[in-house]
């Protein structure tokens, strides 16, 4: 593992073996027994001025992870580096200092305005509160801001429902580019618009990314807009890292089955592309309630029997794509024999204790029935 | 400034439209009361081999701000056993054509005003002259519709767990359909005709989801037993609104999957309302572009995919990012917005934001224009390219 402080310029956001589990069921005294996990184990770096796409389906911990990151949640293992600063165990208040270096924009731009402000009043709140102008200044800063962001100023009295959903969505990333971040989570930005509209917002992200510097996590379940704005993609599913690389590489090259399988099941527009469509069997499991072993095993094509019990770990196919499947790791594949073996007694030793079950419960039957 | 823009109206126009929209929908409303005889809602079918025509289409609500023209001339045909897709953005009235289909405009304020919605039956026979007849539903009362609505035209909705009620069992809502529409069907009849649906539509355990509540099951599952719920009373059409919207990618490539399987198994025509244009190229035979409550371009899949001509589609298909292409340019994007639906325009709905826009278009609305026998557009492009010669026939 790297020292972060020698890398501090290369790298605005490192995650190292994130956790976020949420408690479920809790015991007469209060104290949880049973967690989800909804972000287990994710680390990956971000370079400054890049993006990284957060892919996978809904419940996967997308969302989750995107505010761990923001330390809107509270980290339940793991750390995350801020340009070569440790936040992970930050106050609120130290937090503050932080807050105008990393926002969010939301997916839905109808509820994550407040409808009775005005949007010239949405977007200097933050600049207010953390003083970034003077007073004075504050509404010819908010206008340059309107303007960078396709806004024209004459809007900076109206209300949000006046607007419609992409100038909304305009307001949201106005709103987040008022304090001068450095890194942006844009959670879903244009899954709730039209694909005209789409390709507006889309278009500035990029525009603005160049202009600003800024480093976007980008997080969203459309593979096509992933793909043609992000530089690295992290896939996730049920909390997990299935795979992480460069774009080009990871669409070029998929390795894990599931990748494959979200890569196949994307509609293309043309009728005369008939593409070998990987299609899922079943739905995901519930995150509560998780398989053992290898989380993707029971909807996964090339399933064997080492990952029915061993979690996959880490490992570097090729330089910068780290997959986590057993077929990908030598160590396993050499040893498949022995795995198998292994799992083969386990699968007896369970056996044997459901028959022992089985025999007491007759017993108790019989016992029953001589009274 | 603000008396210009037409977002504010004064009170006394506010009075105006409200006095007028009650007048309005208490005429529509007393039409549809009249005791109206057979003949009247039948019409002679143009082709056979349709299974729907809807022709000049126009659907409007009452609203408090003014009428809104939500389908504003639309024809097009669905023939049998094929998928037509329709494709368009928010608002541009393809669910309020579903609806209007169904008979299932909210009423009174949303009314079919103009037009024919002419539907195969077999019911009907032949005219004297031996053309087909078909029922027309714009016109059709109530208690008739009950007979059609959820037999022979079936309908999927966006959202499986809002069309789903959640207090009953769905075993109670499948059969439900079979009580409906088989007479004298026994209990047990029913409960086996469900789970026969259920078992065709991929569920790998019927009899325990038979017996389950909707919040039980995933959001798959539960488009699965709509699908199932629409396929229960054998139907001619089904109407699919958005059907894998709210799915997951994986989850979405399952259900398309089934409903095309199921499409060629029973012979049934699906019009597949989407926005999506990957699902439109991946399941229709014949695709239908609205914008704006119009038809703009109609065609077969390959035409309108590979040779698309009016500059919405176009545009709509550049704008889109393809998962097969890599490239770092600016993505095209159509500029501005839908024109208001209260205040159309009496030109070119999308003259606004059209790159191609000549001065032509400060006309009237274009007409319909044959492409080819089954492409139309109306565009002014091409009014001089080929369109004239059958304008003047």
């Amino acid at each position: 593992m790297m020292q972060p402080n020698n890398d501090e310029n290369k790298y605005i956001l490192e995650v190292k073996n994130l956790k976020k589990y949420f408690p479920i069921e809790k015991n007469f005294f209060g104290k949880p027994t049973r967690y989800l996990r909804a972000v287990d184990d994710v680390s990956f770096n971000l370079e400054k001025g890049k993006t990284i796409g957060i892919v996978g389906e809904s419940g996967c911990g997308k969302t989750t992870l995107g505010r761990t990151i923001l330390k809107l949640y509270d980290v339940d293992g793991g750390q995350i580096f801020f340009d070569g600063e440790d936040i992970t165990n930050l106050k609120k208040g130290q937090m503050r200092k932080y807050r105008t270096d990393m926002q969010l924009i939301f997916q839905d731009p109808y509820s994550s305005l407040p409808p009775r402000m005005t949007v010239g009043n949405i977007i200097a709140e933050a600049v207010k509160v953390h003083k970034i102008v003077p007073k004075e200044e504050i509404s010819d800063y908010i206008k340059d801001i309107m303007d960078k962001c396709g806004l024209q100023p004459q809007y900076y009295d109206r209300y949000p429902h006046e607007f419609s959903g992409g100038q909304r969505q305009r307001i949201c990333i106005a709103r987040a580019l008022a304090v001068n971040p450095k890194l942006v989570i844009c959670d879903e930005p244009v899954s709730a618009l039209d694909v005209s509209i789409q390709a507006q917002i889309i278009n500035l992200l990029k525009e603005l990314q160049n202009k600003l510097g800024l480093t976007y996590v980008f997080i969203s379940h459309d593979l096509s807009v992933v793909k043609y704005i992000t530089d690295d993609i992290l896939v996730m599913y049920l909390g997990n890292v299935m795979e992480l690389g460069k774009t080009e590489e990871i669409f070029a090259n998929p390795l894990h089955p599931y990748t494959k399988a979200l890569f196949s099941a994307v509609p293309v527009p043309n009728p005369d592309v008939k593409m070998q469509r990987i299609i899922l069997k079943g739905d995901i499991p519930s995150p509560a309630n998780p398989p053992k072993g290898c989380k993707f095993h029971t909807r996964c094509s090339e399933c064997m029997k080492v990952c029915q019990f061993k979690e996959p770990v880490y490992y570097e196919a090729t330089p910068d794509h780290f997959v986590s499947c057993h077929l990908y790791n030598p160590e396993i594949m050499n040893n498949l024999a022995q795995y198998d073996a292994e799992y083969d007694e386990i699968k007896r030793q369970e056996e044997l204790k459901e028959q022992i079950e089985m025999e007491k419960k007759m017993r108790k039957k019989h016992e029953q029935e001589k009274k | 400034m603000k008396k210009n823009n037409n977002n504010y109206i004064s009170i006394k126009e506010s009075r105006k439209i409200i006095k007028y929209n009650i007048k309005q929908m208490r005429y529509y409303e007393s039409l549809k009361k009249k005791k109206l005889d057979v003949k009247d809602y039948t019409s002679v079918m143009h082709d056979e081999n349709n299974i729907i025509e809807i022709e000049n289409l126009k659907t409007c609500f009452f609203t408090d701000n003014g009428t809104v023209m939500s389908v504003n001339g639309v024809s097009f045909d669905i023939p049998k056993n094929k998928i037509v897709g329709v494709v368009g953005e928010s608002g541009c009235g393809k669910s309020v054509t579903s609806l209007s289909i169904m008979q299932l405009v909210q009423a009174p304020q949303g009314q079919v005003i103009e037009g024919e919605i002419r539907f195969n039956s077999d019911e009907l026979g032949q005219n004297e002259e031996g053309q087909k007849l078909g029922y027309n539903i714009a016109k059709m009362p109530t208690a008739q519709m009950y007979k059609i609505r959820g037999q022979d035209i079936t309908m999927i909705f966006q959202e499986p767990m809002t069309s789903l009620n959640p207090v009953f069992t769905i075993g109670y809502q499948l059969d439900e359909v079979s009580f409906v529409h088989t007479p004298h069907i026994s209990k047990e009849d029913a409960k086996a005709h469900s789970i026969d649906m259920l078992n065709k539509v991929g569920i790998s355990m019927p009899e325990h989801v038979y017996k389950s509540y909707p919040h039980e099951l995933s959001g798959g599952m539960r488009q699965r037993v709509m699908i199932a719920m629409a396929l229960a009373g054998n139907p001619k059409l089904i109407i699919a609104d958005e059907p894998t919207t709210a799915l997951d990618v994986t989850i979405q490539a399952q259900i398309l999957e089934l409903l095309k399987d199921l499409q060629k198994k029973q012979g049934c025509s699906i019009m597949l309302i989407t926005h999506d244009l990957g699902v439109i190229a991946e399941m229709a035979d014949y695709v239908v572009v609205m914008y704006a409550g119009k038809v703009i371009e109609k065609g077969t899949a390959s035409e309108i995919f590979h040779h698309p001509l009016h500059p919405y589609t176009i545009g709509l298909q550049k704008s889109k990012p393809l998962i097969t292409s890599s490239t770092n340019e600016p993505l095209y994007s159509i500029p501005g917005q839908v024109p208001n639906p209260i205040n159309l325009p009496p030109n070119c709905y999308f003259k606004n934001r059209c790159n191609k826009c000549f001065a032509k278009c400060d006309g009237e609305y274009p007409e319909e224009i044959k492409i080819t026998d089954t492409h139309y557009v109306s565009c002014y492009l091409y009014k001089e390219a080929g369109g004239d010669n059958d304008a003047t026939k």
